[in-house]
């Protein structure tokens, strides 16, 4: 027993003693892989970035692993989608390893929704509608419009957190601004092409994509958002879209597909995979990269 | 991931909350497994479950005092039914207690089928969420822990009622610090592996301390990390026992 014990200890003993890792001059923890790339962008070479999900999962729910404790303690800036997306979890996680600087409210704490206008904002909300979020949807990462906006918000949060490094800041935050301006104006000819598609989706994650480029959201599989979809919603979901022309059904890479298969299966609508945020495909591995998949794949299921 | 002094700090909470926890439950373990009623602390724990999502469901009750009361209500109102069963049908004692799992897993199915993302809540009530668990809930539980201790060592006479009174409220509270598993894990494992009370809180402690130590390493999820590191360390130590035992006897 007594070997056992001091085996454990002496492991503990050689992990503690290991180096710490390389500082970077600005520690980001972001929510979602959008978040946490826009910080990149902005923050470039002097900004360590920790990304507490990846694409594959749902965010309105995670694990508590160690890894999350140990970016939180040493966060200078936490950047989420905020409006109570990542409400069952965020806040804990703050409250029990975040340091003074990153508290609701102060500079280390940027919610890209509280900086946008939002959709469905509700007067009222109650249970019986579902997963709703009153503070409105949160799900404002794919107006690809707000990205530049909420570069600006980046770049101010580092001014004030690394004054020192402030130049390379605005160099980055303006080269960002100017690639993205550009590639805006090409999005926006292909979403000219797409008013008036209708497609259906799984859950209300697609409402500022479909809002920017004048996409009718025909459906919900869900019944109620956060509720999984039910035998008799699916059943008159059927006979409501049997005489419309919809064009697809779109599916994040953290949604389970069974029934949007189902669907597609009775009704012919092909499933549209679409990468939905930063990493959620191979083309997708910049924030551009998913908007321009996401747009094209879209034209193709328009056509 | 590397573990730092920084890191020791965020994990102290839970450690801590592991061996309270285990001070607890090695003890009611092994009468657990004496008396042959197994399934007993999942269907406690699932019936605490069950209160929860109740307050939850019918009072729209978020956080506060009022599901975890809720809880503890339905628990003990368990534990009084099995007490009362096994008076009636002692042999059948087992087989109710699993209907009672059953059954009460069911019921929270169908409460949360109207409620959003209820599949994770069930989830993380399964796996627990050790990680979060703060100083606060660990003083508390230690408070209420040290009196059911008490309780249990000076009242050797009334254990066989008293049981009935203080697993519900031991197990209702455990599975608000550690989630469903681990609690299953911490009452039955150590009285597996061994009788006596000390052998049992050592492989309790050692294995809190290398689950956590690898759910860091790793990057895992620290309850199911912890509940795989159970039966390992308790296969060793008794390993070394066996090995122990007849060293001495050929002396």
């Amino acid at each position: 027993m007594k070997k056992i014990m001091i085996t454990l200890l002496s492991g503990l003993g050689l992990l503690i003693a290991a180096p710490a890792t390389a500082m970077a001059d600005v520690d980001i923890f972001a929510c979602e892989p959008e978040w946490g790339a826009l910080a990149k962008e902005v923050g470039g070479d002097h900004a360590s970035v920790t990304t507490a999900t990846t694409a594959f999962q749902d965010v309105h729910h995670i694990r508590a692993k160690p890894s999350l404790l140990a970016a939180m303690r040493k966060a200078d800036l936490i950047m989420c989608s905020g409006a109570a997306l990542e409400s069952g979890w965020l806040p804990v996680l703050v409250q029990k390893a975040g340091g003074p600087d990153v508290q609701p409210n102060t500079v280390g704490w940027l919610m890209a929704s509280d900086h946008v206008q939002k959709l469905e904002v509700m007067e009222q909300a109650d249970r019986s509608m579902g997963h709703v979020h009153p503070e409105g949807n949160p799900h404002v990462h794919l107006n690809p419009e707000y990205i530049v906006q909420l570069a600006d918000f980046v770049a101010d949060r580092l001014y004030q957190i690394d004054p020192d490094n402030a130049e390379a800041y605005t160099v980055n935050l303006n080269d960002f601004k100017e690639r993205w301006n550009a590639k805006l104006a090409q999005w926006k000819a292909q979403a000219a092409g797409l008013a008036g598609m209708n497609v259906i989706v799984r859950h209300k994650n697609w409402s500022y994509l479909s809002d920017w480029a004048g996409i009718n959201v025909v459906a919900s599989l869900e019944p109620k958002p956060g509720l999984p979809p039910t035998s008799s919603h699916l059943e008159s979901l059927l006979q409501s879209v049997k005489n419309k022309k919809v064009s697809a059904i779109l599916v994040a890479p953290f949604e389970n597909d069974d029934a949007a298969q189902w669907l597609s299966g009775k009704t012919g609508i092909p499933i549209l995979p679409l990468p939905y945020t930063v990493g959620g495909s191979d083309r997708a591995k910049t924030q551009e990269g998913m908007f321009d998949e996401t747009f094209e794949m879209l034209g193709k299921a328009d056509s | 991931m590397i573990l730092s002094f920084d890191m020791l700090g965020l994990l102290a909470p839970a450690f801590f909350a592991g061996l309270i926890v285990a001070s607890t439950h090695v003890p009611l373990g092994q009468e657990v497994l004496k008396r042959g009623i197994i399934f007993i602390d999942l269907a406690i724990a699932q019936i605490a479950a069950l209160g929860m999502i109740f307050a939850h469901v019918v009072f729209a009750s978020e956080g506060g005092m009022l599901p975890l009361v809720m809880a503890m209500a339905f628990a003990l109102c368990a534990g009084a039914l099995f007490a009362m069963l096994e008076k009636i049908a002692p042999d059948k004692l087992e087989a109710l207690i699993g209907c009672t799992f059953v059954i009460s897993a069911c019921l929270s199915i169908l409460l949360l089928s109207q409620n959003p993302h209820g599949g994770e809540h069930m989830q993380d009530l399964l796996a627990g969420q050790i990680l979060w668990v703060d100083w606060r809930h660990v003083l508390l539980v230690g408070c209420v822990y040290t009196l059911i201790l008490v309780l249990w060592f000076l009242m050797r006479h009334h254990r066989k009622l008293l049981f009935f009174f203080l697993f519900p409220v031991t197990v209702t509270l455990s599975v608000q610090l550690v989630g469903v598993y681990l609690v299953f894990a911490s009452l039955i494992v150590p009285a597996l592996a061994t009788n006596r009370l000390f052998r049992g809180y050592v492989i309790a402690a050692l294995a809190f301390l290398s689950g956590l130590i690898l759910s860091t390493i790793y990057d895992l999820p620290s309850g199911p990390a912890i509940v795989c590191c159970y039966p390992a360390i308790a296969f060793l130590l008794r390993q070394k026992k066996q090995s122990e035992d007849e060293s001495k006897n050929r002396q």
